[in-house]
């Protein structure tokens, strides 16, 4: 196989918690998880594609809603605790919004939508679960929730 | 600027994803056990959150007998290496009796000044018997000799700097002058690889701090316009000073700041410079004086020039040179001056007796011996590197060499591999290092030998070759004139 060699250029972002995401082949490597994810999910559980695509959406919106919009701070006690009031997606590009970063996050879960729902031929009940999970994580990623927390809900530590 | 293959760099990512998910399974169970199990807090909050001590417990102990390991002589050339051994995956390490007679890659020990030497050690031990291990006060206490004095002015002199400052710590000379100098309306603008000393130092001292892409002037002039430009935050009020703080060489690239293209950025912007030399002084120009003589910059266009004893002299220690007001207010003011104890007197004489070997003011020309050895023998690894195959970081005359492992699997193959063949390196990974840049650093030394060298090379081949960190196609051997040819694949 050809070597394809890809540019690394430190960027200028000291939090380790999410400088990984701005180095070549973080989107590759998250659509390809994604795309492997899917063929588990049809071998463990030998079911149509539709749900398993389905399972697939679903559960990227539990990790990437817990770790991205739930839980905040970093896991490096260098840090000082400067980042302890943050999610990793208020964190991430230093706070600056409408990234290339942020854009393509925000496009997975609708294109994964799309396709869970185009599979399962857009009925009930499956249509109900990816489009919920779908209107939660966009509406999470939109500008005008940065640093928002409605009714206080996971406003504290 | 890091060539990377591609499929290398999707299987990194895949490998610390793993990890990263095994270790939340495993803490997410320990959360239902320590919840069902009976809790002793009886309503104390817990001191730290479990999430910042995660990767020490959930990566590093799987790994950590590639790091930290004792050694039982000095680190010279060759050392002994304490074998160690776990009975329960590597959460706890014993040291054994036994050692292993190992190449030194790992040490600072840029000039070899770290062993017993001929002019130095005598002087030290005489310092020892007269002056004692220690002044047990700070500087403005009990804690100034005639020693402290001498150290300060041979500094100064040495660096090109009207005066000196020196502390008995590396660290601390970053973190504790940084808060003196800079404060509430001020600006830092820091280069994104600076030392972790210098980013506690900006963090402390209240300052606004700003980032700039690594050894990226350009980058430098854009973020210096546009915080120029906008002010203080909020009030948009002019700054009232600028500070750009630049390592002279990065400890973890091996890479040359590009010093001159800095100095012109500031001065066309009025910015002051700080220039961290822990590394580079002593190691690097024509007699040691660091990277403004190696990149022909006079020393009176940086404001402030930091450095460290630690590496090239073989002592302990930092210091800041700069203006005679510069260091007479911190002489005052600085917490590591008034309140730390000040530098053993023994290591002060270390440090003077080096750095007169070095300046040939010993009666002999070791000193430019070993500089130039240093320097020989840099170049001569780097390229023999590059040509096996190796990404080696950093530039030409740079005594740092990382030479690029990625694959989180790699990093305790390639070090454990290495040392069952007499070769201790260093391997530094995440969170030190970017996630996907994880390398191993070799430090070479004037200690070194031609032979020594070609050994490591053998060994680093075979290692390489083992381990499968051979990103790009090795340069076929020519066969020297006259000379015999060394093949090392």
């Amino acid at each position: 196989m050809a070597n394809l060699y890809v540019k690394a250029v430190p960027p200028a972002d000291l939090n380790r918690n999410t400088e990984w995401f701005t180095y070549p082949g973080v989107w590759t490597t998250y659509i390809l998880i994604l795309f492997f994810s899917w063929i588990l999910v049809l071998s463990v559980f030998g079911c149509s594609p539709g749900i398993a695509w389905t399972i697939v959406n679903l559960a990227h919106f539990a990790v990437t809603y817990h770790f991205f919009h739930w839980k905040k701070g970093t896991p490096f006690a260098e840090d000082q605790g400067i980042y302890n009031r943050l999610t990793w997606w208020e964190q991430v590009d230093n706070g600056k919004q409408l990234t290339r970063n942020r854009k393509f996050l925000t496009v997975v879960p609708l294109v994964l939508y799309l396709i869970a729902s185009h599979t399962t031929d857009y009925q009930n009940p499956m249509f109900l679960f990816n489009t919920v999970a779908v209107i939660v994580l966009v509406v999470a990623k939109f500008p005008h929730m940065h640093k928002v927390r409605i009714f206080g809900i996971n406003a504290d530590k | 600027m890091i060539a990377i293959p591609y499929l290398t760099a999707l299987t990194t990512y895949f490998s610390y994803g793993l990890l990263f998910a095994f270790g939340q399974f495993r803490d997410f169970f320990r959360k239902i056990f320590d919840w069902c199990s009976a809790n002793n807090l009886q309503g104390y909050a817990p001191i730290c959150l479990g999430l910042e001590d995660f990767y020490i417990r959930r990566l590093y102990l799987r790994i950590q007998d590639c790091f930290g390991r004792p050694i039982a002589s000095a680190p010279d050339a060759w050392f002994d290496v304490v074998e160690r051994h776990s009975n329960d995956n590597n959460k706890t390490l014993k040291r054994t009796d036994k050692i292993s007679r190992c190449l030194n890659l790992g040490s600072y020990n840029y000039l070899g000044f770290a062993a017993a030497d001929e002019y130095c050690t005598p002087r030290v031990v005489d310092t020892l018997k007269k002056y004692s291990p220690s002044t047990c006060s700070t500087r403005v206490d009990g804690g100034t000799t005639v020693l402290h004095l001498e150290l300060e002015e041979c500094v100064a002199n040495f660096v090109g700097k009207p005066a000196a400052i020196v502390f008995g710590m590396g660290y601390v000379t970053n973190s504790a002058i940084l808060p003196v100098l800079m404060g509430k309306g001020s600006l830092i603008i820091s280069d994104s690889l600076n030392h972790n000393s210098i980013v506690n130092g900006a963090r402390g001292s209240g300052a606004t701090i700003r980032v700039f892409q690594h050894n990226e002037p350009s980058h430098l002039e854009e973020v210096l316009r546009e915080q120029i430009a906008e002010g203080q935050p909020r009030t948009h009020r002019p700054w009232k000073k600028i500070m750009v703080v630049v390592e002279g060489i990065y400890s973890m690239e091996g890479e040359l700041c590009k010093l001159p293209e800095v100095i012109a950025v500031c001065k066309k912007y009025k910015a002051y410079t700080y220039l961290d030399e822990a590394h580079s002084i002593g190691a690097v120009g024509k007699s040691g004086r660091g990277v403004c003589e190696l990149l022909g910059v006079d020393t009176a266009d940086v404001d402030i020039m930091m450095g460290t004893f630690t590496k090239s002299f073989g002592s302990c220690g930092g210091y800041i040179a700069g203006s005679k007001d510069l260091i007479q207010h911190l002489k005052y003011a600085c917490p590591a001056h008034l309140y730390a104890t000040s530098i053993s007197p023994p290591a002060a004489q270390q440090i003077i007796s080096s750095i007169r070997v070095i300046l040939g003011e010993d009666g002999s020309n070791r000193g430019a011996q070993k500089l130039a050895q240093i320097r020989e023998n840099s170049n001569f690894f780097r390229s023999e590197l590059q040509k096996m195959g190796f990404e080696v970081l950093g530039d030409n005359d740079s005594p740092v060499m990382p030479i690029m492992l990625y694959n989180p699997a790699k990093i305790p193959a390639f070090s454990r591999e290495c040392l069952k063949q007499n070769v201790a390196v260093v391997t530094v990974a995440f969170p030190a290092t970017p996630l996907l840049l994880a390398r191993a650093r070799i430090c070479i030394s004037a200690a070194h030998s031609r032979e020594d060298l070609i050994k490591a090379l053998q060994v680093i081949s075979r290692v390489g070759d083992l381990v499968g960190i051979k990103y790009f196609p090795a340069e076929p051997t020519k066969q020297q004139q006259g000379g015999k040819s060394v093949k090392f694949d």
